[in-house]
């Protein structure tokens, strides 16, 4: 058993110090050393002893009659056994001359009009009364023989903790109305003050929050390391009396000011969800580009910032520091956090989507760096938090990607764009999607929904390849877009047009898409279907727009010949008015990319162009036609006519 | 769940929507996706389980040897889940409706719809609030625990308690006092009464006293450290009131007409429903929880009988407006069971206390260790209650987006365009 075994250590500790602290000194350093080393030699465990500790403490020093005899601080462990408190009787009477000294010592302190920690040795001179007083409460606790005088000592102590969580509030709350750093044997923070610049005339300083951070491997110190060892020293005191619990909250309520006006500062303003829903989107972004900095201090600058001040003052005390940790933090963090769920649950309007990826981003980037920050069990709640949050923001953003889906489908085919032009939707969507490709790498993470391995094994996702989430859903909604434009080429009363519509938003979509990384992302398949729909749409072009010319042009094979001169004359008159008729019509016809274009006017020019000059000189070697024919066009008229297509220009 | 069998909806003449509807059958051409009678079904027996959880919840109110009493924690916990499950089956219904081919987003569904969902974006900033609530009676619960440790410190249990320990509670119970003080009470965080720098020296017990008297009176300042504590407590913008935010969900929930329940196919119902169940959850919610601007004013339009949860749902409100009214309970920063014990043990604490006699004559400390025996019975509940309840809270948060943006999906989702 654990508990076992820890009592043997216990016992053994205590043997050791026995044994090798002869003299009080050695003995309070061998226990600090101790109590440094294994932090289940001090605190709560100890306090569950502490009768036992205090009656083997007054058996330690021999009687001694010492009234400094009792190392205070860090409480002694408990003996394996209860000695019989024999020693201590005698004890008693010089331990009312202790309490008689120390309640004239301490009431001097405790009335003082000022800080006591404004003057360091008077602090110091404090602070070993108040150990003195701790070990003769434990002596008097464990002696039980005297309960009146414990009762004066207790009253004594509590008097001591109320002055303490005073003092210990004000040295939190303003540093710089104490005189610089106390002196004492506690040096521990120089290795991780080299950052700190004590001529700096830290209290005139504003807290460097406010200045723009572009590197977040920043760490405040709130308070220089004198206010630090001398608020642990006043921690430790207060925990060793039992009053951990006071301290964590007078811990907590003195940073929490701190920490508002430093976020205050980042100029975050507090929403609420309702107000987030009715806000216009350029005021929502405007928010969201200051929260994202904001964001990204608190969680990387200041939490870290004051994680590692409590730490330092609640140095060995755990979980006091844990609990003031939280209590002091969790208000902000939450009020940040709760920006992003009110920006989840807002408007899925395909326009928000890269503001909030970047929140996305934001939050997912600093979740691994938060698990020092968090690892207690107080805090892992705030941690769980900014988990689910981070979530909600990946499921609004799969939720506002899917909505382009929507938008596309209710994107109405009422008027339709003149001369089958590239369409708005068709020009919207790919640029969306080219965008969104920017963001490819977070898209598929959300869109995979493994949110829970973010930060981790979600690197491993390889979104370029045209069988991951984002790469399926983003050929849906090219479907989609595709079926939409089918509906809207519905609307031109022209079928010719209607290919040319698709044929132009075809193209503009295959040059979207191999101008960007959607390629990649739908892959070579979806490529070559795309292409031969643009050719079959153009061929479906040439088919509807010149069938009848060519029909009308047909002057059949060989055999043929002896059509009569007349039906020649006539097919040349209709095809004259056909051209005349396709060139009014289709000059204000569009093909948008110039190479489309020339390739229909060539595929015409080579079908027609042939055709034409065959019945031309059918016609003139038709002896009857021959005498009144009048050619209106030549085959090179005829082929400029066809250069002059699709150029857009109106009537 | 309750029986969903069509007899007992078609002998409930008047209640349900197959009656009311078949009244209206014969004027109105009904609409050929809302003609299935499973769908009719489905939302009676939706009403008749909204009915019969909240049934359940005013049943406690009456037996009080129940384990979760009239709004105890454990019962603002089941609040909830009744309300997550009322949610829950509302969605199914809407959402089944949705698949089934149904069109939501054909009036008059959408504005009733959109109703809806409007009230369910100002139940979020409830819950955010709400959030912050249990987070002061966690606060709370902490100054409990010094003082219920001080008062239980003593190795020799028998001993009466001293001075030291009586002045150490005392400090925790005023603290605690001033952090439970209703806002109005607050005026201004001043400065913290700080021992040095002012006479206050050896009053502690009178000036806890003070703090006390300020709280049962609802005295209008609070100089104490409490004041600072408490104006961190709310992450909501100062001017924000959960009164306020009450009538906004509340306001304009109307009992459907015939006409509009026949046109949906009784769907209107089901949103009226939803719409009340919601209301009534973050009513009693505020009324349990301490909330920024807490206010009961708020009401619902009269439930006509024939809705099989109007009864519930009314005694529920008159229970807990019977409750606010109790003159113990005025001032208190919430009606949750758990803040009323709190109130009581910490008020019997200071005031048996308020001595200078030490250590306390015996009568006195008996009745010191009774009240500190109950203060960590309160502890236990607490310790054990909050953070599931706290749980739930953001639960509903959740649960109420994700159901809004579903139903959103399915109203911005062009059925009729593929259809």
């Amino acid at each position: 058993m654990a508990e076992d075994g820890e009592e043997k250590l216990l016992a053994t500790v205590q043997h050791i110090v026995k044994t090798l602290g002869r003299t009080d000194t050695m003995t309070e350093d061998i226990l600090k050393v101790f109590s440094n080393y294994d932090g289940r030699l001090s605190l709560d465990k100890l306090y569950a002893t502490r009768a036992a500790a205090a009656a083997a403490a007054v058996a330690a020093a021999g009687g001694g009659g010492g009234e400094h005899s009792v190392p205070a601080s860090p409480p002694m462990p408990p003996p394996p056994v209860v000695h019989p408190p024999a020693a201590a009787i005698p004890a008693v009477t010089s331990l009312e001359r202790t309490v008689r000294t120390l309640d004239r010592q301490i009431s001097q302190f405790v009335t003082m009009e000022r800080l006591i920690w404004a003057n360091s040795a008077e602090a110091d001179a404090f602070l070993e009364a108040v150990d003195d007083l701790i070990g003769t409460v434990q002596e008097l606790d464990a002696a039980g023989t005297n309960r009146p005088l414990l009762d004066r000592a207790d009253e004594l102590l509590s008097r001591c903790m109320a002055r303490l969580e005073d003092e210990f509030r004000a040295l939190i709350e303003r540093p710089d109305d104490v005189a610089p750093a106390a002196p004492g044997g506690f040096a521990s923070d120089e290795s991780e003050e080299e950052d700190y610049d004590a001529d700096d005339g830290y209290g005139d300083e504003p807290i460097p929050i406010a200045k723009p951070v572009s590197d977040f491997d920043v760490v405040i110190d709130a308070l220089p390391p004198g206010s630090v060892s001398d608020v642990h020293q006043i921690a430790r005191r207060m925990v060793d009396a039992g009053f951990g619990r006071e301290c964590a909250e007078a811990y907590a309520a003195a940073r929490r000011g701190f920490i508002d006006e430093s976020v205050a500062r980042l100029g975050i303003r507090s929403r609420t969800i309702d107000e987030v829903h009715s806000l216009p989107w350029e005021e929502l972004e405007f928010d969201i580009a200051r929260w994202i900095p904001a964001f990204k201090m608190v969680f990387r600058i200041l939490i870290p910032s004051e994680r590692r001040l409590c730490d330092r003052v609640f140095e060995g005390l755990a979980p006091y520091g844990d609990l003031a940790f939280v209590a002091a933090v969790r208000t902000q963090a939450l009020q940040l956090i709760s920006f992003g769920d009110a920006v989840s649950a807002a408007s899925r309007a395909p326009e928000r989507l890269f503001r909030v990826i970047d929140m996305y981003e934001a939050v997912r980037d600093l979740l691994p760096d938060l698990d020092p920050v968090f690892s207690d069990p107080y805090s892992a709640a705030l941690r769980a938090e900014v988990s689910a949050v981070c979530n909600t923001l990946g499921s609004s953003i799969k939720g506002i990607f899917m909505e382009l889906e929507n938008l596309i489908r209710r994107d109405p085919a009422r008027v339709s764009v003149p001369g089958g032009g590239i369409h708005p939707i068709t020009r919207y969507v790919m640029n969306y999607l080219r965008a969104a490709c920017g963001s490819r790498q977070t898209l598929e993470e959300v869109m995979e929904g493994d949110l829970g391995a973010v930060g981790g094994a979600a690197i491993a996702v390889d979104p370029d390849r045209p069988t991951s989430s984002l790469a399926v859903h983003i050929a849906w909604i090219m479907d989609v877009l595709h079926k939409n434009l089918e509906t809207k080429s519905k609307i031109y009363r022209d079928p010719p047009l209607a290919s040319i519509f698709l044929m132009n938003n075809g193209k503009y979509i295959i040059h979207k898409v191999n101008d960007s990384e959607l390629g990649v992302l739908l892959g070579d398949e979806w490529m070559k279907q795309m292409m031969s729909r643009v050719r079959r749409w153009s061929l479906e072009y040439q088919r509807g727009a010149w069938a009848k010319v060519m029909s009308v042009l047909q002057t059949g094979g060989p055999g043929i010949g002896c059509l009569p001169a007349k039906a020649l004359l006539q097919k040349l008159r209709m095809f004259n008015g056909y051209l005349e008729e396709i060139c009014a019509i289709q000059s204000e016809w569009v093909i948008a990319d110039e190479q489309l274009r020339e390739d229909v006017r060539a595929a015409i020019s080579d079908s027609v162009k042939p055709a034409y000059m065959s019945l031309i000189s059918r016609l003139k070697s038709s002896p009857e036609a021959a005498q009144d024919l009048f050619i209106k066009h030549s085959p090179e008229d005829v082929e400029a006519r066809i250069q002059h297509l699709f150029e857009g220009v109106s009537k | 769940m309750p029986a969903t069998d069509s007899s007992s909806a078609a002998t409930s003449v008047g209640r349900s929507f197959l009656s009311l509807r078949r009244d209206h059958h014969n004027h109105i051409p009904s609409d050929p996706h809302h003609s299935n009678s499973s769908d009719l079904h489905e939302i009676d027996a939706f009403q008749r389980h909204a009915a019969d959880l909240l049934n359940d919840l005013v049943l406690s109110v009456s037996d009080s040897d129940s384990d979760d009493p009239f709004l105890s924690l454990a019962w603002t916990r089941r609040l909830l889940d009744s309300f997550l499950i009322c949610l829950e089956e509302f969605r199914a219904i809407l959402l089944g409706l949705g698949l089934a081919g149904g069109d939501l987003a054909r009036p008059p569904l959408d504005r009733l719809l959109h109703d809806f969902l409007d009230r369910a974006v100002k139940v979020l900033d409830l819950c955010n609030a709400l959030r912050d609530g249990l987070d002061l009676i966690r606060q709370c619960r902490k100054h409990l625990v010094i003082a219920a440790a001080a008062l239980s410190s003593s190795s020799d249990s028998a001993a009466p308690r001293g001075e030291a320990q009586i002045r150490r509670a005392r400090k925790a119970l005023t603290d605690l006092t001033i952090l439970m003080l209703d806002d109005k009470d607050v005026s201004g965080g001043g400065q913290r009464n700080r021992s040095f720098g002012r006479a206050t020296r050896d009053s502690s017990a009178s000036h806890g006293h003070g703090h006390h008297r300020r709280s049962s009176s609802g005295g209008s300042s609070g100089s104490g450290s409490g004041s600072h504590l408490r104006s961190l407590s709310w992450s909501v913008s100062r001017t924000w009131s959960a009164s306020r935010q009450l009538q906004a969900i509340g306001g304009g929930l109307t009992v459907p007409r015939a006409h509009d329940v026949a046109a949906t196919g009784g769907l209107a119902s089901a949103v009226y429903t939803m719409g009340a169940v919601l209301f009534a959850v973050a009513w009693a919610l505020v009324a349990a929880i301490p909330c920024q601007d807490r206010g009961l004013q708020a009401h619902l339009a009269t439930v006509p009988r024939s809705f099989p949860w109007a009864a519930p749902l009314t005694t529920l409100f008159d229970r807990i407006l019977d409750e606010s009214k109790k003159k113990d309970r005025k001032h208190s920063c919430g009606l949750l069971k758990e803040i009323h014990q709190i109130e009581r043990c910490s008020r019997q604490l200071i005031e048996v206390t308020d001595t200078a006699e030490f250590p306390l004559p015996d009568d006195k400390d008996a009745e010191v260790q009774e009240a500190t025996q109950e203060l960590l019975q309160v502890c236990d509940s607490l310790k054990d209650g909050l953070d599931p309840l706290e749980r739930q809270v953001r639960e509903m948060f959740h649960r109420v987006v994700r159901t809004r943006t579903e139903i959103l999906d399915y109203l911005s989702r062009p059925h009729n365009a593929t259809g």
